[in-house]
């Protein structure tokens, strides 16, 4: 089901009872606690101000080298509305399937007051898609798209997410995705908003029957930036590849939280990620590898890598299993360390100047995951992000 | 005359464990000299502390082409003149062999010559399919060598440091790295080779041989200092060695 009379009707009277609904939960919950595991180490003593919300869209932002180097479909998402409103919007029937993982301040507060979830599906598929998040005041926004993949269809779609102005801002994004019976969705999430916003997206990617799903996240921006994540393994044989590069400076916080859910028999994912930290940054990662009982034959494995590139920075990193089925090959690994002083003086020994050495070690170490984002322009332009970042704080002293 | 490379009273130590005692070496330019030694008597030392590798207290003098290095950084030894190729050479994920040249013509931007080097080592070395890889990740002993000596070509130094260049390889591969080594002999180079084995002497004309045992240089000759470790090991220099300390 890729379309439905529901479609389209940003008025929908389903949601409007929704909202009215939703938002009058949202006043009687509170922050997350940050003894939750999965709210743990963050700095939650913020007003978040969610029924602050933008009503209605600011002036979108100009195109920029992402944008203009796009050779497919662009679509905008200005402060949670899209830009082109004949766009479809998320069905009543959808919502209650993709949003019922759990329920916490925020996603009751994007149930209350997204202005609705855009949907791609079928022809809008056929050729690649950027979705051009924008956030453009310091109103709270609720930006949703949700990614129908049609069985035995290829798509490939990059969400980018940024910000107009200096202001701070609270973003609440939802990512969905069902991807049907051998289909493929190649996803790309660019995360470069302005150092006053806190982002909370939520992502849920369901795969069908050998299906499959590449996944490149990269993390520049935000002041407290958080993706939590869930795949579903549903189908037998399903398959993901799931790649992410995060670097934080200032007081940057980048959080992810990645649970791979193993449902149906010989299902495959492989998840790398890599990040880095500088000034008193801090990263968390924590990631779960849960294998239900019919998940067997699942063959599953994480790996987190982080550089500690200033004594202040910080780096978390929790990867977990937990394996029900008794037929399955997991594994995972983690480290958090400096730059590796052997590379250091063996590029030195070459002839580069520490500086030049450091840099290029930098960029080797993630290339190693923004080789995997599929499209060309973006994969440059956060390899430019990262190292223009880096040799910036070399520059001031600052690694 | 300046020699390619002079080393006086050359001393090194970890903390509290002295390595290199007083070492002595000069290589004129146009030679290949060989260090052998049994495991332990500082050799790969030796090639760290003239690279500047930071691990080391060291002090003594040594001279490339004429220029103190000691005091100087890695990086600055090296665009003085001085190539260490590795025994180990260390992996470097994500950057490929095309990357770091680019880099290292950047790094001296005073030498024009690089692009041609690149091209014409790469071609005798059948560089090719490596030079778009990560750096030294995946490769075989062999193929680790030869990336060196690529480096080594690309770099063009006045003294080439090659560390166990000959250890891990089959015969047929200490053949070819043996031939590259030939290969470099030139006026404007001096080559020092820092092995245990003789094995590698077979296939190179080392204008002379050095002995070293527990720090030091003790005792040096002509290709035929190679032969007698052959026949008789590094036991007697050891005991010699042991009774004079």
């Amino acid at each position: 089901m890729t379309t439905s009379p529901a479609l389209g009707q940003r008025d929908a009277s389903w949601m409007a009872a929704r909202r009215a609904e939703a938002a009058s939960k949202v006043p009687a919950l509170s922050m997350p606690s940050t003894r939750e595991e999965i709210w743990r180490y963050l700095d939650l003593d913020f007003d978040p101000r969610l029924d602050a919300f933008a009503e209605a869209p600011g002036p979108a932002m100009a195109a920029d080298a992402i944008v203009t180097g796009w050779k497919g479909e662009v679509i905008s998402i200005v402060d949670g509305f899209a830009t082109d409103a004949s766009l479809p919007l998320v069905t009543e029937t959808s919502e209650d399937e993709l949003l019922t993982k759990e329920t916490d301040l925020f996603v009751a507060a994007y149930m209350a007051f997204s202005p609705g979830a855009v949907v791609l599906s079928g022809d809008r598929l056929a050729t690649p898609v950027l979705i051009d998040v924008q956030s453009t005041g310091s109103n709270t926004t609720f930006p949703g798209v949700h990614i129908d993949v049609p069985a035995g269809s290829d798509a490939s779609v990059v969400v980018r997410m940024r910000s107009a102005s200096d202001e701070g801002s609270v973003v609440v994004p939802r990512l969905t995705s069902v991807v049907g019976d051998n289909a493929r969705l190649n996803l790309s999430v660019v995360q470069d908003w302005n150092y006053a916003t806190r982002s909370f997206a939520r992502a849920i990617v369901t795969l069908g029957r050998d299906a499959g799903l590449t996944l490149a996240e990269a993390g520049i921006g935000g002041l407290l930036s958080r993706l939590h994540l869930d795949v579903d393994f549903v189908g037998n044989g399903s398959y993901a590849k799931i790649y992410g590069a995060y670097f934080g400076e200032d007081d940057q916080t980048l959080d992810y939280r990645y649970f791979m859910n193993h449902i149906g028999t010989n299902t495959r994912c492989d998840m790398f990620l890599k990040g880095a930290v500088e000034d008193d940054a801090l990263s968390v990662f924590t990631g779960l590898i849960r294998i239900e009982e019919t998940g067997q034959k699942t063959e599953s494995f994480q790996t987190n890598r982080n550089l500690i590139l200033s004594s202040g920075a910080s780096a978390q990193s929790v990867p977990n299993l937990e394996i029900l089925a008794n037929d399955v090959k997991c594994g995972h690994g983690s480290s958090v360390g400096p730059l590796d002083e052997n590379q250091r003086y063996y590029l030195m020994s070459r002839g580069l100047t520490p500086d030049r050495a450091d840099q290029l070690q930098v960029r080797g170490f993630f290339e190693q995951v923004v080789s995997h984002i599929p499209d060309d322009v973006v994969a440059d332009w956060v390899r430019a992000r990262i190292i223009a970042k880096y040799v910036t704080a070399q520059r001031e002293g600052r690694v | 005359m300046t020699n390619a490379l002079e080393v006086h009273d050359l001393r090194a130590s970890i903390g509290d464990l002295q390595i290199l005692k007083g070492f002595d070496l000069v290589v004129p330019f146009g030679e290949v000299h060989a260090i052998m030694g049994p495991n332990g008597s500082g050799k790969s030392t030796f090639s760290h502390v003239l690279m500047g590798k930071s691990d080391y207290e060291a002090s003594g003098s040594a001279k490339v082409a004429g220029v103190e290095v000691m005091g100087l950084s890695v990086d600055e030894r090296a665009r003085a003149g001085l190539f260490q190729a590795f025994q180990y050479p260390t992996e470097i994920p994500g950057v490929t062999l095309d990357e770091l040249t680019h880099e290292m013509a950047l790094s001296n931007p005073d030498d024009t010559g690089f692009d041609q080097r690149i091209a014409e080592t790469s071609e005798r070395l059948s560089m090719d399919p490596f030079r778009t890889r990560s750096i030294n990740l995946g490769l075989s002993g062999g193929e680790k060598k030869r990336s060196e000596m690529y480096l080594l070509g690309v770099a063009d130094p006045r003294v080439a440091i090659l560390d166990e260049i000959d250890s891990g390889l089959d015969i047929d591969a200490v053949r070819q790295v043996a031939a590259m080594v030939e290969d470099l002999r030139d006026p404007q180079i001096g080559v020092v080779i820092i092995t245990h084995y003789s094995r590698i002497l077979r296939y190179i004309n080392a204008d002379k041989v050095h002995v070293m045992v527990a720090g030091r240089i003790v005792e040096s000759g002509g290709p035929e200092v190679a032969d007698t470790l052959e026949a008789g090991g590094y036991a007697d220099y050891q005991i010699a060695a042991a009774s004079a300390s």
